[in-house]
């Protein structure tokens, strides 16, 4: 499903960003990032739907290379990866509603296909009494639920999370693993989160891969955080 | 891919509402620099249908000195006949130039009184079978040196001073148009970059959910359309507000020359056209840059 190889990213001015990564992951993999700030978990996470380009090494994805790929073609990438992130990236002038359509909305989808799915996924995170709110009526946890909501309403294969307990408290935190980790069985979708959360990392005994300096210094199936 | 019109037109509209002062803005340079536009159309049209010649298709006038003999104006008569290139000639007598003197000049009676029929020359007014303007010149110059004449005036030595005229004053509105037109661009690309600026989180996610760059494009460009399409209508209204002004004064003076310079509504729509069309790609071409530049940085 994802495959780097020999993978190296360096950006302009600062230190090098990811040296020489390989990894696999499969299909359905719940796959933990770790490593301090700087390590490169995030060029990892960017290197896979084309944020970012390595500057040596292949991606692949589903097969395909994606550093290659051509410029129109990255649209449909992304439609097959969904996005969560620390700080939500969530619309303020939206309600929970039009903050997941709008992710199928500038797709393309139709509407009767947008009516049915939205509350549904809004539902399965749990917000259905909350799907007329704006984000500010929200808290932090039922913020982020908004989020996966967005970035899983298309069922996607891949699911990409930038640190997305970062911003959370312990107990919240639990709540929004729990999805992530329902997501990855029920749907069979592939995970890779980064994270900082050794709490987390501990209890969920999932494939650890840490990153240190830009190098990845071990690779664990039911791994811990260090 | 299926683009819903509806989330088209909601997110121009969208644009346009949340930034009213710098669409005006922007509305309104692209009405200046295509009304600049307009008039320099309007210019070169007027020019290019002059009429070269006088009242009745006369190309040239022969004057005749005041103490010339009537020999000397029977053999320029004489000359005027024989010559197969002239179609016809006029001789003009004093009564007659003193009644267009008097029609002329009949709201200054102070002048009237100055001036007699003796005071007046006589002349022939001809109309060449060719009316070429260097045919006609040539034509003329030939009876220049003969006795008893006095002076030929030609129409197309007004013509041609009025073409200078116009076509430096075209050229000058043209030279403004364009730089006013590149400012409007320039303003209209920033109008979109402020756009883009206001919406970049939605832009961020569409592009994470895997929104097309024409799909984010197209409403932006839309807006830029419009606004340029808007300041094309304003300046068309102002080439249609000068047509009026430049035709009453047309149609008011007791000459043809400047007939031209009211356009007929044929011309009046090809100018129309021009403007919109130039409003149009002002607006989607700017906004058009200003968005592939953002989604490349």
């Amino acid at each position: 499903m994802i495959k780097l190889e020999n993978v190296t990213k360096e950006y302009k001015g600062s230190s090098i960003a990811l040296k020489e990564a390989s990894a696999e992951i499969d299909k359905g993999e719940f796959v933990f990032l770790v490593g301090p700030s700087g390590s490169g978990k995030s060029t990892f996470l960017r290197l896979l739907n084309k944020q970012e380009v390595a500057d040596s090494g292949r991606v692949l994805v589903n097969g395909k290379d994606v550093g290659g790929l051509h410029p129109w073609k990255v649209p449909l990438l992304r439609r097959q990866i969904g996005c969560v992130f620390q700080d939500f990236k969530l619309l303020p002038s939206r309600t929970v509603r039009e903050n997941v359509s709008f992710a199928l909305e500038v797709i393309g989808k139709p509407k009767h296909i947008i009516q049915t799915q939205v509350p549904a996924i809004c539902e399965l995170v749990g917000l259905g009494d909350k799907i007329d709110k704006y984000p500010h009526q929200l808290s932090g946890g039922e913020q982020q639920r908004v989020s996966i909501a967005r970035a899983f309403v298309n069922r996607p294969v891949i699911l990409l999370a930038d640190e997305p307990t970062g911003n959370l408290d312990p107990q919240t935190a639990n709540g929004i693993m729990w999805l992530l980790d329902r997501i990855n069985r029920s749907a069979n979708t592939t995970v890779v989160m980064a994270t900082h959360d050794r709490g987390i990392v501990d209890t969920m005994r999932r494939r650890v891969i840490e990153l240190s300096n830009g190098s990845i210094v071990r690779d664990q199936s039911r791994g811990v955080y260090d | 891919m299926a683009v819903r019109l509806d989330y088209i037109v909601k997110e121009t509209a969208n644009n346009i509402v949340r930034n009213p002062s710098l669409s005006i803005a922007t509305v309104l340079t692209v009405a200046v620099s295509l009304s600049l536009l307009g008039a320099a159309l309007v210019i070169q049209q007027g020019v290019s249908g002059l009429n070269t010649r006088f009242k009745d298709d006369v190309e040239f006038i022969i004057w005749i000195n005041n103490d010339a003999s009537q020999e000397q104006i029977d053999s320029v008569q004489r000359a005027l006949d024989d010559s197969p290139v002239v179609k016809n000639s006029t001789f003009i007598t004093r009564e007659q130039t003193f009644a267009e003197f008097e029609e002329y000049f009949a709201e200054s009676p102070e002048v009237l009184a100055a001036v007699t029929p003796e005071d007046l020359p006589t002349s022939f007014r001809v109309v060449p079978v060719n009316p070429e303007l260097s045919v006609v010149e040539q034509l003329g110059r030939q009876f220049t040196p003969l006795p008893g004449v006095r002076q030929v005036d030609f129409a197309g030595d007004y013509i041609r001073r009025l073409n200078q005229f116009s076509s430096a004053a075209s050229i000058t509105m043209t030279v403004a148009a364009l730089a006013s037109g590149l400012a409007s661009s320039l303003l209209m690309y920033n109008t979109i970059r402020t756009a883009l600026f206001a919406r970049r989180r939605e832009v961020e996610v569409m592009r994470l959910v895997g929104a097309t760059n024409w799909f984010i494009r197209v409403p932006f460009m839309l807006e830029g359309l419009l606004q340029g399409l808007v300041g094309a209508a304003f300046s068309t209204g102002a080439v249609y507000a000068l047509n009026r002004v430049v035709g009453d004064a047309v149609r008011g003076a007791d000459f043809r020359l400047f007939d031209s310079f009211a356009l007929d509504s044929g011309q009046l729509w090809t100018i129309t056209g021009v403007l919109l069309g130039a409003g149009a790609m002002i607006g989607a071409v700017a906004s058009g840059v200003a968005v592939t530049r953002y989604l490349e940085a």
